[in-house]
């Protein structure tokens, strides 16, 4: 009997925290400053899933903890991350834009009895910073690889490759390269360019010289890449038949309606597109654009940080509430389900989504210019993580 | 604080007065970190961070405050001591902290010896612009060198050993704080020794008057250079300090913004004492992580805010506007 009453208060104690808590759930990402927008998209996503789902996940209710990160910065990262885990009591971290941010987090989830959903961060090497990290957005490498075969299957055989010169754009131009060479494919030449170049049209002249029959070419998403396609196009590029290529960073959603007419045919290869059809991603839409503001301000990150909630939601159902990140991320290893992208699984292997990548080409619909969906590569792992 | 306030009528000699003065700041630091570590014991992270931003600010006042240099560069010095830190424990295994320390303050005296070459070849306004080239470069340098660096990805893998192997560095950050209040504690007495030598009086002299110093046979430009080697070590730690508490070295320890923001809290505290450097950047810092945790939307309006109050209202700094009402109150007594 005396056995019975210290099991049950045992089990009293250890499981208290299952009745009726508030789990906080943290979100490190960039409110303010030049990438205000994505990190509005990561709120938007975020607020899109509350809205349909609901802030209750069994008796526990869902609070959002928001800390602002302007711009790459790792020390700032780490302090904020320790904040949130000792004095917030978060027991989730989510969102994280960009590399570095994410690797300084990485180290304190172990300690911190954290697991970290990344919303953004798309570098291959993270998932790879601890064994707590779950990423629902892409990599470079996975977004660019495709675009290999889009060449090769329109007959391209000579390709130069012009990129940013940082993490991301070596990464897709590595992507690129080995993909194209291996499909049989010639680089004439592979250029970087610096990270705040604005004129292009040298660049265009060397493209151009290059003889080559199509560009590869990656720019973060933002305002650097209107100057380029306008480069572009104005340089006679487009008129002489020299395909323009990119990941999906460069024709962005948001920066559709600037780029204007100078976009319209240009191939993209990307995770996700607005305007992809799919009953899921409408619900998503009209959550998301109500929570934006405006739907012509919803992009990528969007997606991202949905789909980063229903991977939370399912850690929480699977520990009941409680803290114990080990179990949480075992959890969702191998977990499948239909995102307003397509279908979408985490290889347990990496705990990275394996997705579809479409092929993309701007067009104009009712006014508007939207990312059409045109050919689709299913299934697609990471072909840059390597194991540890 | 300022020499103004000695009484030339004391018996005591200078040195002791000097020493009496150094043990009653040192008391004063150490007493306010106590307060701070058990205050705030979850915002230890946030705190190191603080005392790594000091070293750079302090290191800057050096130059820009004592020395009359002006720069937006100075961060090279803080990032080359990061990331020397951080290469000797990613990539040579290297990961006694102290060690770390060691290699990040030779790091920061070499990167300040060498860019100094450059920077003090200019004056006023062309000296600005060769600060921001020598960062620009380094920057792009780290950028490009990818290998070593991690480029803009940043480099990860640094894990510093246990302190003295035994105190590791744990989730709360107590170990980091309390070996970089130590280590400030250190730079901060070791600085005040330099700024009141005679090596620091002659930096003083030649920034209100260079020309003079020339006339008297004094070396300007090698002693600016030595000026330089030395605040150079200082950043060359804070770096350092921020690879071992972070574990993650990124690009923006070499960026102009982190230069200019050093200058910005410098001026918030008041340039040419130590102690403006180390109220500048608690203050600055500090505030800034409150409001944007208040409302991460739309922080960065009221930082704009205080920034301009400060300039407006405080134009010596908090500092300098501390040691005004202090010697008014002192008038109003006498």
């Amino acid at each position: 009997m005396s056995k019975l009453l210290l099991a049950s208060l045992t089990l009293a104690l250890t499981s208290s925290v299952a009745f009726a808590d508030t789990i906080k759930i943290g979100v490190v990402g960039p409110f303010s400053g030049p990438a205000a927008l994505q990190g509005k998209n990561f709120q938007a996503g975020i607020d899109a899933w509350l809205a349909i789902n609901g802030n209750t996940i069994g008796d526990d209710t869902i609070e959002i903890v928001y800390r602002d990160l302007p711009a790459p910065d790792p020390a700032q990262s780490a302090a904020l991350t320790q904040e949130l885990i000792v004095s917030e009591g978060v027991q989730y971290l989510a969102g994280y834009y960009y590399t570095p941010d994410a690797m300084a987090a990485a180290p304190i989830l172990e300690e911190g009895n954290v697991p970290m959903v990344v919303f953004n961060a798309a570098t291959s090497a993270i998932v790879n910073a601890s064994p707590y990290v779950v990423r629902t957005s892409f990599t470079t490498w996975q977004t660019s690889t495709p675009m290999a075969a889009v060449a090769r299957e329109r007959g391209i055989d000579k390709v130069i490759t012009v990129v940013s010169d940082y993490g991301p754009g070596v990464d897709s131009e590595a992507a690129f390269v080995a993909g194209f060479t291996e499909a049989g494919g010639e680089i004439v030449e592979s250029v970087r360019m610096p990270m705040n170049t604005n004129d292009f049209s040298p660049m265009m002249q060397r493209i151009k010289d290059s003889g080559a029959e199509a560009v590869f070419a990656f720019l973060p998403a933002g305002p650097a890449t209107l100057g380029f396609v306008q480069a572009y196009v104005e340089n006679g590029l487009k008129d002489a038949g020299v395909t323009l290529l990119a990941p999906g960073d460069l024709t962005q959603e948001p920066d559709l309606a600037a780029l204007g007419d100078n976009a319209v045919g240009l191939l993209t290869t990307f995770h996700y597109a607005v305007s992809h059809d799919s009953p899921e991603n409408e619900v998503f839409v009209e959550a998301a654009s109500k929570a934006i503001g405006s739907a012509s301000e919803l992009s990528f990150p969007a997606v991202g940080a949905y789909d980063g909630m229903y991977v939370i939601s399912k850690m929480i159902e699977a520990t009941g509430g409680n803290q114990d990140a080990a179990a949480a991320v075992e959890a969702v290893k191998g977990l499948s389900w239909v995102s307003p992208r397509g279908p979408v699984s985490i290889n347990p292997e990496n705990r990275h989504l394996t997705q579809n990548i479409y092929l993309r080409e701007v067009a104009q619909e009712d006014g508007q210019y939207i990312n059409r969906e045109i050919q689709t590569f299913e299934n697609q792992g990471d072909p840059g993580w390597k194991a540890p | 604080m300022s020499e103004t306030t000695l009484n030339p009528s004391a018996s005591t000699p200078l040195w002791r007065r000097s020493v009496t003065r150094d043990l009653v700041a040192v008391l004063i630091l150490a007493a306010v970190a106590v307060a701070l570590f058990f205050l705030f014991p979850s915002n230890l992270a946030l705190l190191t961070r603080i005392v790594a931003m000091m070293l750079l600010v302090l290191s800057l006042d050096l130059v820009t405050g004592y020395s009359g240099v002006a720069t937006l560069g100075h961060a090279t010095l803080f990032g080359a001591g990061a990331y020397a830190a951080g290469i000797v424990a990613a990539k040579f295994g290297i990961t006694d902290p102290l060690l770390m320390l060691a290699v990040g303050a030779l790091a920061g005296a070499a990167a300040g010896a060498i860019s100094s070459l450059v920077i003090l070849r200019g004056h006023g306004l062309s000296q600005l612009v060769l600060s921001i080239a020598v960062v620009s470069l380094a920057h792009e340098a780290a950028n490009k060198l990818s290998g070593w660096t991690g480029g803009s990805d940043g480099l990860s893998g640094i894990s510093p050993s246990a302190l003295f192997g035994m105190f590791r560095f744990d989730l709360f950050g107590r170990t980091a704080f309390i070996m970089s209040v130590v280590l400030l504690l250190v730079v901060f007495v070791v600085l005040r020794i330099i700024v009141r030598s005679p090596f620091g009086m002659l930096c003083r002299g030649i920034k209100q008057d260079p020309v003079r110093i020339r006339a008297m046979g004094a070396p300007v430009y090698f002693t600016l250079v030595k000026m330089y080697a030395i605040a150079g070590a200082v950043a060359g730690l804070g770096g350092a300090l921020s690879a071992i508490a972070t574990k993650v070295v990124g690009l923006d320890s070499l960026s102009f913004t982190l230069s200019a923001e050093a200058l910005v809290m410098l001026v918030l505290g008041g340039t040419g004492k130590l102690f403006g450097a180390l109220v500048g950047t608690l203050v600055f810092v500090w505030f800034e992580d409150r409001v944007s945790a208040i409302n991460p939307f739309h922080w960065l309006t009221i930082v704009g805010c205080l920034l301009v109050a400060v300039v407006l209202f405080a134009p010596k700094g908090l500092t300098g506007a501390a040691e005004a009402i202090w010697k008014r109150m002192r008038g109003a007594r006498s």
